[in-house]
C-alpha cells in the first residue's frame, strides 16, 4: 500500500474514532447538561414564584377562605406547570425528580422541582415542572448540529489531508520513480537531485545517489575484470585452436593422429563454449548489452522452426506452430532474444523422444506477449530447475555429458530483457513460457 | 592479396600468418602498435587484421591512420576483449567485420572472402561444385539453370565447405560456422549430419553428389 494512502487512512481512522467516541458520548453529555440547566431554571422559577408571593401575598394563589384548595397552572402547550399547596405533612421537601403525568389522555414526562417553604406561619409546597419533551427536542437539535459540523469537518480535513499529503510526498514519489523503480541498470541512473525542501527526502536522495555511485563503480570494476579475464582466457584458446586447425589440415597426418586431434578439438570446443557462456552470463549480469533494438518475435519463431525443421523430422518429432501473433518486442536485443528462445527450443528438441511433439504458441494480449514452448519430453526435475533458477549451481547433465549453461543463460537473459520465465515440468513434458511486456504509448 | 596482421601474441600470430600464406596471401606481421603504424604508413594492404589489445596501445587508435593511409583496405578486428562498446566503436570507426577470439582460421578466411566479394575485389561471384553452380550473390544453388531449394543453413554450410574445397572440415568447425559459440548443445555437431543428409538428398535428385565426402570419424569435405 502506498505511503500517502496509509497516511490518509490513518488520519481518517483517527478522526473517525474520535468522532465515534464523541457521537457515542454526546447524548449522555448533552442530557447531563440539559438536565442540569433545566434544574437551574426550575430553581430560578421557584425563586421568582416565592418573590411574587412575598410581593403580592399568598392570596393571589391560594384563597384564605379555602386554603385546602391549592393553586395549579399549566401553560398552553403543557410544557410547564406550577402547583402550590398547603403542606400539612410537616416533612421538609427540596427535591428534583422525574414524573409522568396524564393530561388529556396523554402521558407527559416532567422534570419536577418540589420544594416546601414557610409563609405566614404555614408550610406550603411548591412544585414546578418542565416537560422533558422540550429538553429532548433541544438535545436532538444540538446533537444534529454537532454531528453535521463534525461530518463536514471530517470531509474537509480528508480533502485537505489528501491534498497536503500528495503535495509533501511529491518529491518522495519522484525519488522512488525516477531513482529506484525506473532504474533497471546503473547506467540509467541520473544524479540530478530532486527538488525538495524536506530534509529527510534530501537525505534519502543523496543516500540513493551515493549507493548508486558505489554500484556503478563495482559494475565498472567488474566490466574491466570481465574484459581482462576474457582476454586472458580467450587468447590461449585461440592459439590452441589455430595450432590444431593447422595440424588438422595437413594431409600427411595419419588416422590415429587425426583422431587425437579431433579429441583435442572437441576439448577446445568445450573450453570455448564454457568460457563464452561464463562471459556471456557475466556480461548480461553486468548489463553490457544494448537494449535498443526492436525484435520481431513472430519472424524469429518462424526462422527458428525453419532452421530446426529438418532436425526434428530426422528425430521424427512433430513441430507445431499453433499460434504466432505478430509482435514487435521493443527496447530489446535481437541476439539475446534469439538466444533465449532458441535455448528453450533446443532444450525441447534435445529431450523430446522420437515420435514426440513440440508445440510453439505465441500470443498477444493488451499488456503482454507470451511465447510458450511445450514438449513431450521426460521433464526437468524440480531440484535441478531450482538450482538453475537460483543461478548458484551450474547444472551438469552427467548422463548426457552436457553442460547446463543453456537454461542458465536463458534465465539470465530473460531477467535482463524484463521477460518473465515460467517453467512447468512433469513426467509428461515441459512447458516454458516467456512473458514479454508490451510498452504502452 | 596483401594482408597486414597486427597481433602481439606470438604463437597465434605465427599460426595465422602461416595459414594465410598457405591460402596464397602475402602476409606482413606487426606485433606492436608502433610496428603496425609504420607498416600502415609504408605499404598498401588489401586486408588489415587488427588485434585491439596491443602492448603499446589500443588497436582502435590505429583506425584513423588506416583510414588515412589505406583507403582501399578492408579491416577485420580480431579481439579477445568482450566489451560490446569495442565492437560498436570498431565498426563505427570503419572496420568491415569483427571476429571474437577464439576463432577458427577457416572462419577468418570465409569472412575475408565475404568482404572481398562485397567490395568487388573477388574474381568470381560463383563457385562450381560438381555439376552444380553456387551463386554467391543470390545465395542460391542451381543445376543447369534450375534453382534447387536449400534452407538458409544448408546453403551456408555448402558455401563454407565450397570455399574450403579439399579440406576436411569436422563437425565442430561446421557447427561453429552455422551457429556461433553460444548454442547450448555439446552435441550440436550431430545436427550437421542431418543438414548434410538433406543437402545430399536435395542435390542427389539432379546429379550425383559423390564430391561431398564423409571422412569417417572426422567430418566432411568437398573434393577438389
Amino acid at each position: 500500500m502506498r505511503l500517502s494512502a496509509k497516511l490518509l487512512i490513518y488520519n481518517l481512522l483517527a478522526k473517525g474514532l474520535i468522532l465515534l467516541i464523541f457521537i457515542s458520548a454526546a447524548p449522555f453529555v448533552l442530557k447531563y447538561f440539559a438536565v442540569k440547566n433545566t434544574d437551574n431554571q426550575l430553581r430560578e422559577k421557584r425563586d421568582e414564584v416565592i418573590s411574587i408571593i412575598v410581593e403580592d401575598g399568598m392570596e393571589k394563589f391560594i384563597s384564605s377562605e379555602n386554603p385546602e384548595i391549592g393553586f395549579g397552572s399549566y401553560n398552553i402547550l403543557k410544557e410547564e406547570y406550577i402547583l402550590l399547596e398547603l403542606w400539612e405533612q410537616g416533612l421538609k421537601v427540596d427535591t428534583i425528580f422525574v414524573e409522568d403525568r396524564i393530561l388529556e389522555r396523554e402521558t407527559v414526562t416532567y422534570r419536577v422541582y418540589s420544594n416546601t417553604f414557610e409563609y405566614g406561619g404555614d408550610t406550603y409546597i411548591l412544585e414546578i415542572g418542565r416537560s422533558l419533551e422540550t429538553i429532548k427536542a433541544i438535545e436532538r437539535i444540538i446533537y444534529n448540529i454537532l454531528i453535521g459540523t463534525l461530518v463536514i469537518f471530517l470531509a474537509l480535513t480528508f480533502f485537505l489531508d489528501t491534498a497536503f499529503t500528495e503535495k509533501i510526498l511529491q518529491p518522495f514519489k519522484k525519488i522512488i520513480n525516477q531513482k529506484i523503480s525506473q532504474i533497471n541498470e546503473p547506467q540509467q541512473f541520473s544524479y540530478q537531485l530532486i527538488k525538495t525542501n524536506t530534509e529527510e527526502f534530501k537525505l534519502l536522495d543523496n543516500a540513493i545517489s551515493d549507493m548508486m555511485r558505489r554500484i556503478q563503480k563495482a559494475f565498472n570494476q567488474e566490466r574491466i575484470f570481465i574484459s581482462h579475464a576474457s582476454h586472458e582466457l580467450k587468447t590461449p584458446i585461440s592459439v590452441l585452436q589455430s595450432k590444431v586447425e593447422a595440424l588438422f589440415s595437413r594431409e600427411e597426418i595419419g588416422d590415429l593422429e587425426m583422431e587425437k586431434l579431433l579429441d583435442m578439438q572437441m576439448t577446445i570446443q568445450q573450453m570455448k563454449k564454457t568460457v563464452n557462456a561464463l562471459l556471456l552470463i557475466s556480461k548480461v549480469n553486468n548489463a553490457q548489452y544494448i537494449k535498443t533494438e526492436t525484435v520481431q518475435i513472430n519472424l524469429l519463431i518462424e526462422e527458428l522452426l525453419e532452421e530446426w525443421e529438418d532436425y526434428a523430422d530426422d528425430k521424427e518429432i512433430v513441430l507445431a506452430l499453433e499460434k504466432n501473433d505478430p509482435f514487435s518486442f521493443e527496447s530489446s536485443n535481437e541476439s539475446l532474444c534469439r538466444m533465449m528462445i532458441q535455448n528453450a527450443f533446443i532444450n525441447a528438441l534435445k529431450y523430446t523422444p522420437k515420435g514426440g511433439k513440440i508445440s510453439v504458441i505465441s500470443t498477444s494480449t493488451n499488456s503482454h506477449h507470451q511465447v510458450i514452448i511445450k514438449d513431450t519430453g521426460p521433464g526437468i526435475s524440480d531440484d535441478l530447475l531450482e538450482q538453475v533458477k537460483d543461478g548458484i549451481v551450474f547444472l551438469k547433465d552427467a548422463e548426457k555429458d552436457k553442460s547446463g549453461f543453456g537454461l542458465q543463460i536463458m534465465f539470465k537473459v530473460a531477467l535482463y530483457l524484463d521477460v518473465m520465465v515460467d517453467i512447468k515440468s512433469s513426467t509428461d513434458g515441459t512447458a516454458i513460457t516467456f512473458t514479454c511486456p508490451i510498452q504502452q504509448d | 592479396m596483401r594482408v597486414l596482421l597486427v597481433e602481439d601474441e606470438n604463437s597465434l600470430g605465427k599460426e595465422i600468418k602461416k595459414f594465410l600464406e598457405g591460402e596464397s596471401f602475402l602476409c606482413d606481421w606487426a606485433t606492436s602498435f608502433a610496428e603496425a603504424s609504420e607498416d600502415i604508413a609504408i605499404n598498401p594492404y588489401d586486408f588489415i587484421l587488427l588485434d585491439l589489445g596491443l602492448p603499446d596501445g589500443d588497436g582502435l587508435d590505429l583506425m584513423e591512420e588506416i583510414q588515412e593511409n589505406q583507403k582501399e583496405s578492408s579491416i577485420i578486428i580480431l579481439t579477445a576483449r568482450s566489451e560490446i562498446n569495442d565492437k560498436v566503436e570498431g565498426l563505427e570507426r570503419g572496420a568491415d567485420d569483427y571476429l571474437s577470439k577464439p576463432f577458427s582460421l577457416l572462419e577468418l578466411k570465409a569472412r575475408m572472402q565475404a568482404i572481398s566479394r562485397r567490395k568487388g575485389g573477388w574474381n568470381s561471384n560463383s563457385l562450381e561444385i560438381g555439376n552444380f553452380h553456387l551463386d554467391l550473390n543470390a545465395k542460391t544453388i542451381q543445376f543447369e539453370n534450375q534453382d534447387i531449394p536449400l534452407t538458409a543453413k544448408e546453403y551456408k554450410l555448402l558455401h563454407f565447405m565450397s570455399i574450403n574445397k579439399g579440406r576436411v572440415l569436422n563437425r565442430f568447425q561446421l557447427a561453429e560456422h552455422l551457429w556461433g559459440d553460444h548454442l547450448d548443445d555439446d552435441h550440436q555437431s550431430n545436427y550437421i549430419d542431418v543438414h548434410i543428409k538433406n543437402i545430399r538428398k536435395k542435390l542427389g535428385e539432379f546429379a550425383p553428389t559423390d564430391w561431398l565426402q564423409t571422412v569417417r570419424g572426422l567430418g566432411y569435405k568437398i573434393q577438389k
